[in-house]
C-alpha cells in the first residue's frame, strides 16, 4: 500500500508539468485558436538552450532566464509563421501545420543536441519539500504543481476582468472583427505565443532531471499535455489542470505495478480515448449556411 | 462513369508495368533495392492519402498500422504458417483494420483535429507497447522468407510493383466509386454530405479502416524487403515525417505518393552522397508541407495545373455528346399532402426563431416560402431536414413523423434540400457529384437531367465551374434523386435575371417531370410567381399569410412585411 502511495506521489511532479503544459496548449487554443503539437518542443528548446549554458558554466540563475527567454522566442517565431501564413485558415489546417512544423523541430533538435547523447542536467529545485504519510514529496513537485496552480488563477483573472483580456478573447473568436475595432491583432498573438513559451519551457526545465532528457522525449509529452486538454475540453482550465495532475498520478501509480510499468507510456491515448468517447454524445455540425 | 474509372485504372496498370519493367531491365542492383522501397513507402503514403487527402482528416499514427501489419507478417513467418509472405502480409492488414476502426471511432462526430491527438497518442503508445514487447524474430534474427517466386531483389521489386499496381488501381476505382465522392463531400462539408443521405459515421469508418488496411499492407511488405525490423522503423517520427510529406505532395494523387515516396527514400540518399546528416531531411519535409498548406496547393496538383496548361487544348474542351437525351419517366409518390409542418416552434437561448408555424406542401406541387431576412425560413427548412439540435412541433413526410430521424436518415426518407452557399466538393467532377446527390441513378439520366438544367458535361471538373453554375448543379443534383419533396434555399442567388426566370419555369416543371414536390425559398418575386402555386409568407418567426401566389403578393399585410410599405399610405 505504502508502495503505491510512494509512486503515485512520484507521478506528481510529471502530473504537474502536464497540468502545466495542458493549460498551455488551452492557452493557445482560446487566444490564439492554434492546437498547437509544437508546445512540448518549444519548452524543450528553451529546456535545452539552459543545458547548453549550464554546462558551459554559466551561473544557474542566468541559465534559467536565458532558457526561458529562448523558449519564448521559440515560441514567437512559429507563432510569426501562424499569424503572417495562417491567420485565415481553419483549425485543421493550423493543427497541421505545427504536427508539420513538430517534425522539423524535433530534427533540428536532436541534431544541435547531439541526439541520445546524454547532458547534464541541474536540478533547479532540489531535496524533499516535505513528508506525506511517510512518503517523500520532492520540491520539484511542489514547485510545479504551484506554478500550475498560479497560470490557471492568472489566466482565468487575466482573460475575465483586464481590458487586454478582453481584446484576447475577441480576438480568439473573430479575428477579423478584431482587428477591425482596431486591436492589434498580430501583437496580441505573438505576445500570447511568447508567455505560453516561457511559461513551458520553465515547467519543462523542472521536470526535465526527471525524464529521460533527449530532445525528442521531451517534445513529445505533447501527448499527455494534450490529453490534459481534452479533459478541459480546450476551454476549462482548471479540468485541464486537475487532468494532468491525474494523468501523472495514474502513470506514477502504473509505474509502481510490475505487470503495468512498462506500457505506462499508453496512458494518455487510452485517457484521450475515453474523453473523445464520452464528449462525442450528440450531433455537431461544421458552420451554418 | 464506369467507362471513365476504367480509362483511368488502364492509364495507371500502363504506366505502371512500364515503369516497373524500364526499372527491371537497365537500373543496377543497388539502384534497384532502392526503388523497392519507394514503392513499399508509396503504399504507407496512399493510404494516408485516403484518410488525411480525401477525407480530411489529420492521422499521425500510419507507420503505427504499417507496425501492426509488419508485426503480424513477422510473428506469422516465425511459427512458419502456411501460405507465405502474400499471405501473411494480407492477414496483417486485416489486423490492422479492427485498429484503425478503434481509432476513428472518436472522430466519428467530432471534427479533424480530435484525430489528430488521438492518432498521436496512439503512436505514442504503440511505440511504447512495441518496445515491450519487441518485434517477433528480433532477438533471434530470423528472417522473414519471401515468396519463392520474387526471392532476389530485382523479384522482389517486380513483386512489390505488382502490389503497388493493384492497390493504385483499386483506389483509381474507389475513387471514382460513390464513396469514394462521399470522402470528399464529407471533407469539404459534413452538412452538405448528411443532406445528401450520406452517413458521416461510414464513410469516415470505411476511409480509416481501407486506409489502416493498405498502412498494414505496406508493413508486411517492408518486413519482405529488410528481412528482419526493428521498433523504431515504425516509431511516431516515422509517421509524423510521414504525414509532412503527404501534405507537401498530395499522397491521394498516384503521382504525388511515388514522388513522396522518392523523397523519402531518396533524400536521405542524396544528403549522405553530398555529406550532410539525413535528419536534415525531416526539415526539408516540414517546410514542405508548411508551403503546400500555406497555399492549399500540393506539389501533385502544382504539377496536374502546369501540365494541363502544356496540354493542347483540343484534349481539354469536353463537349458536350451531341445525342440528345431523355429524362427516365417522373417518380411516383404517394398522393395527398408531401410534407406537413406543425406547431413548429424553434429557439435560440431567448430568441424564439419560429413561433407555432405551420406549412404544408401538397404532393407535385411548387409551395413558396418567402418573407424577409430574419423571418425564420432556412431554420425552417434546417428544422425539417434535421439539423438542428431541438425543436417543438411536428414534420411528417407522406404523414409519417421524421422526428427522431437523424440529417443523413431524413435525406434517405426522401426530404431533400439544396444550400444558400455552394457546398460541392471542388475536386469532385460534375457527374459524379450528381451521382453522390442520387445514389443509384443511371449514367444516361445524369446526362438528362444535366441538360435539362443546361448545366456542364458530366466530365467537367466542378474547381472550374463558376459559383452561379455551381448553385445550379447542387439543385440539379436534389432534383435527380427524385425525392417525394425538396427543399430549394434561394436557388437563383447569384444568377442573372434571364437565367432567374428560366430557373423559375424549370421549378414549376419539376413535379410533372421528376415527380416531386418543392418547397421554394426565394426573394426573386418573378421567379416565385413563375414557380408556385401557393405561397406561405413569414415575419419574424410567425406565419402571416398563405394562398395562391397573386392573392397573397397583393395583400396588404404581406406588402408591409416584405416592402415596408406603409398600411396608411397603402390606404391613401
Amino acid at each position: 500500500m505504502n508502495s503505491l502511495l510512494t509512486s503515485a506521489v512520484a507521478g506528481l511532479s510529471a502530473g504537474g508539468a502536464y497540468a502545466i503544459l495542458g493549460v498551455c496548449a488551452i492557452f493557445n487554443y482560446r487566444l490564439v485558436a492554434v492546437v498547437n503539437f509544437t508546445g512540448a518542443a518549444i519548452g524543450a528548446a528553451g529546456t535545452f538552450v539552459m543545458v547548453a549554458l549550464y554546462e558551459a558554466g554559466f551561473p544557474l540563475a542566468v541559465d534559467v532566464v536565458a532558457g526561458v527567454a529562448a523558449g519564448a522566442l521559440a515560441a514567437t517565431l512559429i507563432g510569426l509563421v501562424m499569424t503572417t501564413w495562417f491567420a485565415g485558415s481553419s483549425a485543421s489546417t493550423k493543427a497541421a501545420v505545427t504536427a508539420a512544423l513538430l517534425v522539423g523541430i524535433i530534427a533540428v533538435g536532436l541534431r544541435l543536441t547531439g541526439g541520445q547523447h546524454p547532458h547534464n542536467f541541474p536540478e533547479i529545485v532540489a531535496g524533499s519539500a516535505f513528508r506525506l504519510a511517510g512518503v517523500e514529496v520532492t520540491r520539484a513537485s511542489v514547485l510545479t504543481i504551484a506554478i500550475s496552480v498560479l497560470f490557471t488563477v492568472l489566466t482565468e483573472m487575466f482573460l475575465a476582468r483586464t481590458r487586454m483580456g478582453l481584446q484576447l478573447r475577441a480576438l480568439s473568436q473573430r479575428p477579423m472583427a478584431a482587428e477591425l475595432i482596431g486591436i492589434r491583432v498580430k501583437l496580441l498573438a505573438l505576445c500570447v505565443w511568447a508567455v505560453m513559451g516561457a511559461v513551458t519551457s520553465f515547467a519543462l526545465m523542472v521536470i526535465a532531471p526527471l525524464r529521460s532528457p533527449d530532445f525528442m522525449s521531451i517534445s513529445l509529452l505533447v501527448v499527455p499535455a494534450l490529453a490534459a486538454a481534452l479533459i478541459g475540453a480546450f476551454t476549462s482550465f482548471r479540468a485541464a489542470l486537475v487532468g494532468g495532475l491525474m494523468i501523472g498520478v495514474i502513470e506514477g501509480l502504473a509505474s509502481g505495478l510490475d505487470a503495468f510499468s512498462q506500457y505506462r507510456g499508453a496512458i494518455p491515448f487510452v485517457v484521450i480515448l475515453a474523453v473523445l468517447l464520452w464528449s462525442q454524445r450528440g450531433a455537431r455540425w461544421d458552420e451554418a449556411r | 462513369m464506369k467507362h471513365a474509372s476504367i480509362k483511368a485504372a488502364l492509364r495507371t496498370a500502363v504506366w505502371l508495368a512500364v515503369l516497373a519493367a524500364a526499372a527491371a531491365l537497365f537500373l543496377p542492383k543497388y539502384w534497384l533495392f532502392l526503388i523497392t522501397a519507394v514503392f513499399i513507402v508509396g503504399v504507407a503514403l496512399q493510404s494516408l492519402g485516403i484518410v488525411t487527402g480525401r477525407t480530411g482528416m489529420i492521422s499521425l499514427c500510419q507507420m503505427s498500422f504499417a507496425g501492426v501489419g509488419a508485426w503480424v507478417t513477422g510473428y506469422l513467418n516465425l511459427y512458419e504458417v502456411p501460405g507465405g509472405l502474400v499471405v501473411w502480409v494480407l492477414l496483417g492488414g486485416l489486423a490492422a483494420v479492427p485498429v484503425g476502426i478503434v481509432i476513428g471511432l472518436p472522430a466519428l462526430r467530432l471534427r479533424g483535429i480530435n484525430l489528430a491527438i488521438v492518432t498521436l497518442g496512439f503512436a505514442a503508445a504503440f511505440d511504447t507497447i512495441l518496445a515491450t514487447i519487441t518485434y517477433p524474430g528480433q532477438t533471434t534474427f530470423t528472417q522473414v522468407v519471401r515468396p519463392a517466386l520474387f526471392e532476389s531483389d530485382k523479384g522482389y521489386f517486380l513483386f512489390i510493383m505488382l502490389v503497388y499496381g493493384l492497390i493504385a488501381v483499386a483506389l483509381e476505382f474507389l475513387s471514382r466509386s460513390r464513396l469514394g465522392a462521399s470522402w470528399l463531400a464529407v471533407r469539404h462539408s459534413e452538412r452538405a454530405a448528411a443532406a445528401q443521405g450520406i452517413s458521416i459515421p461510414m464513410a469516415k469508418l470505411s476511409a480509416f479502416a481501407i486506409s489502416a488496411f493498405i498502412s498494414g499492407i505496406s508493413g508486411g511488405l517492408l518486413a519482405g524487403y529488410l528481412g528482419t525490423l526493428v521498433a523504431e522503423n515504425f516509431n511516431m517520427m516515422q509517421s509524423l515525417a510521414l504525414f509532412a510529406v503527404a501534405t507537401m505532395v498530395g499522397a491521394h494523387f498516384t503521382l504525388g505518393a511515388i514522388a513522396g515516396g522518392l523523397m523519402i527514400t531518396l533524400f536521405p540518399e542524396l544528403l549522405r552522397r553530398i555529406g550532410l546528416p539525413q535528419d536534415v531531411g525531416n526539415v526539408f519535409f516540414a517546410l514542405g508541407a508548411v508551403q503546400a498548406l500555406s497555399t492549399g496547393e500540393t506539389i501533385s496538383e502544382t504539377w496536374a495545373r502546369l501540365g494541363s496548361k502544356l496540354m493542347p487544348a483540343r484534349l481539354k474542351g469536353q463537349k458536350r455528346s451531341t445525342a440528345t437525351t431523355t429524362l427516365a419517366a417522373p417518380a411516383v409518390h404517394a398522393k395527398g399532402t408531401a410534407l406537413e409542418v406543425s406547431g413548429l416552434t424553434v429557439r435560440y437561448a431567448n430568441v424564439v426563431a419560429l413561433d407555432k408555424v405551420e406549412l404544408s406542401v401538397p404532393s407535385r406541387t411548387v409551395v413558396g416560402l418567402i418573407g424577409p431576412n430574419g423571418a425564420g425560413k432556412s431554420t425552417t427548412i434546417d428544422a425539417i431536414t434535421g439539423f438542428l439540435p431541438r425543436y417543438e412541433g411536428s414534420v411528417r413526410l407522406d404523414g409519417r413523423p421524421l422526428e427522431g430521424l437523424s440529417a443523413t436518415a431524413r435525406a434517405r426518407a426522401g426530404v431533400r434540400r439544396s444550400w444558400q452557399t455552394t457546398r460541392i466538393a471542388p475536386e469532385l467532377r460534375v457527374g459524379e457529384y450528381i451521382r453522390l446527390a442520387a445514389g443509384g441513378i443511371k449514367p444516361g439520366e445524369i446526362e438528362a437531367v444535366l441538360e435539362w438544367f443546361d448545366c456542364p458535361s458530366p466530365e467537367t471538373l466542378i474547381a472550374t465551374v463558376d459559383a452561379g453554375t455551381r448553385r445550379l448543379i447542387d439543385v440539379a443534383g436534389v432534383v435527380a434523386s427524385r425525392p417525394p419533396v425538396l427543399l430549394l434555399d434561394e436557388p437563383a442567388a447569384g444568377q442573372s435575371y434571364a437565367e432567374a426566370l428560366k430557373l423559375g419555369e424549370r421549378i414549376a416543371a419539376i413535379p410533372e417531370k421528376f415527380g416531386s414536390a418543392v418547397l421554394l425559398i426565394e426573394h426573386d418575386m418573378d421567379l416565385v410567381r413563375r414557380a408556385c402555386s401557393a405561397i406561405t409568407v413569414f415575419d419574424f418567426g410567425r406565419k402571416i399569410a398563405h394562398g395562391a401566389p397573386d392573392a397573397v403578393l397583393g395583400s396588404v399585410i404581406v406588402q408591409k412585411a416584405y416592402m415596408g410599405v406603409e398600411l396608411e399610405e397603402q390606404a391613401a
